[in-house]
């Protein structure tokens, strides 16, 4: 990659579960407000579509991908395209580090939602710098 | 006795503007608030993830789709994997382009006025829910009394 190319950050963004919801704040955060010269995000339904230009944004191209569920879609379809996948990170992997946590609904998220996503989104970050090293 | 029709109201993930995030929570308050036990969603990028399940989505269901920008990613890809949609709607003409196309929004950070937003694209889809509800019954009430012409629900052939 290079120097000036940006991670992409791809999250699952799942509508009908906390753990999309919480996939999707963590590449907001990540991309908006951690790395924002580093990582960007794309909507994974554009990449679902087929579309050229969005096809054109992910093959070859440096990608996390983060899905709320074990159905992967974010990892599924951004392989499919042809991105160069760095990292895998599934939310429910991280929720086994926080048992007993109640991170809210699919709709919103409570403190200890909050506090997860921003977890989540240091790793994303730490991620994003690692991979932009080995561009150099 | 008549199955209950529920309606799927299909988001996009609205990662790239505004309107995408509204399109997202506005779906959320027809799940949540507004039509709870009629409405049904699926991620959308289940589609292509997914098996047979999630492509007979629409062909089960009734769709709405619910797109932030004019990639319209929910309507094409309901329609490319599933079937035709019964209803269409685009937040950017509702809350206008300019708006719509600003940068995605956490929920975090959701003030009053985008609430508005959401509340007004929810009434949007609540009117073409409901238009789709009284089209069905209106469907079910004509096939049962033209079955047999008694209004027995085809219990007396």
């Amino acid at each position: 990659m290079s120097i000036n190319e940006k991670v992409k950050v791809i999250p699952c963004s799942g509508m009908g579960k906390v753990f999309g919801l919480m996939a999707r704040e963590a590449a907001l955060r990540t991309v908006g407000q951690l790395c924002p010269d580093k990582a960007e995000t794309m909507c994974l339904a554009y990449v679902v579509t087929g579309d050229a230009e969005a096809e054109a944004g992910i093959d070859g191209k440096p990608c996390i991908t983060i899905d709320g569920c074990p159905k992967m879609c974010s990892a599924k379809s951004v392989a499919i395209i042809g991105g160069d996948i760095k990292e895998e990170f599934k939310v429910l992997d991280i929720m086994k580090e926080h048992k007993g946590a109640q991170p809210g609904t699919a709709t919103e998220l409570t403190t200890d939602g909050w506090t997860i996503v921003d977890k989540i989104a240091a790793t994303l970050h730490e991620r994003v710098q690692q991979i932009h090293g080995e561009g150099r | 006795m008549a199955e209950e029709l529920k309606i799927g109201v299909v988001s996009c993930s609205g990662e790239d503007c505004l309107g995408g995030t509204i399109s997202r929570l506005a779906t959320r308050k027809m799940l949540d608030e507004v039509r709870p036990d009629k409405t049904v969603t699926i991620c959308l990028p289940l589609f292509l993830a997914g098996g047979q399940e999630e492509r007979m989505f629409a062909k089960t269901f009734p769709t709405i789709a619910v797109d932030g920008c004019n990639k319209a990613c929910a309507k094409r890809a309901t329609e490319k994997y599933s079937g035709k949609v019964n209803g269409t709607i685009l937040v950017s003409d509702i809350i206008g382009d300019t708006v719509s196309e600003s940068a995605a929004l956490s929920t975090r950070d959701v003030t009053a006025e985008h609430q508005t937003m959401v509340d007004k694209v929810a009434a949007e889809i609540t009117k073409q829910f409901d238009a789709i509800l009284n089209a069905n019954s209106k469907n079910q009430a004509g096939s049962t009394a033209t079955s047999c012409g008694c209004s027995c629900s085809g219990g007396c052939g």
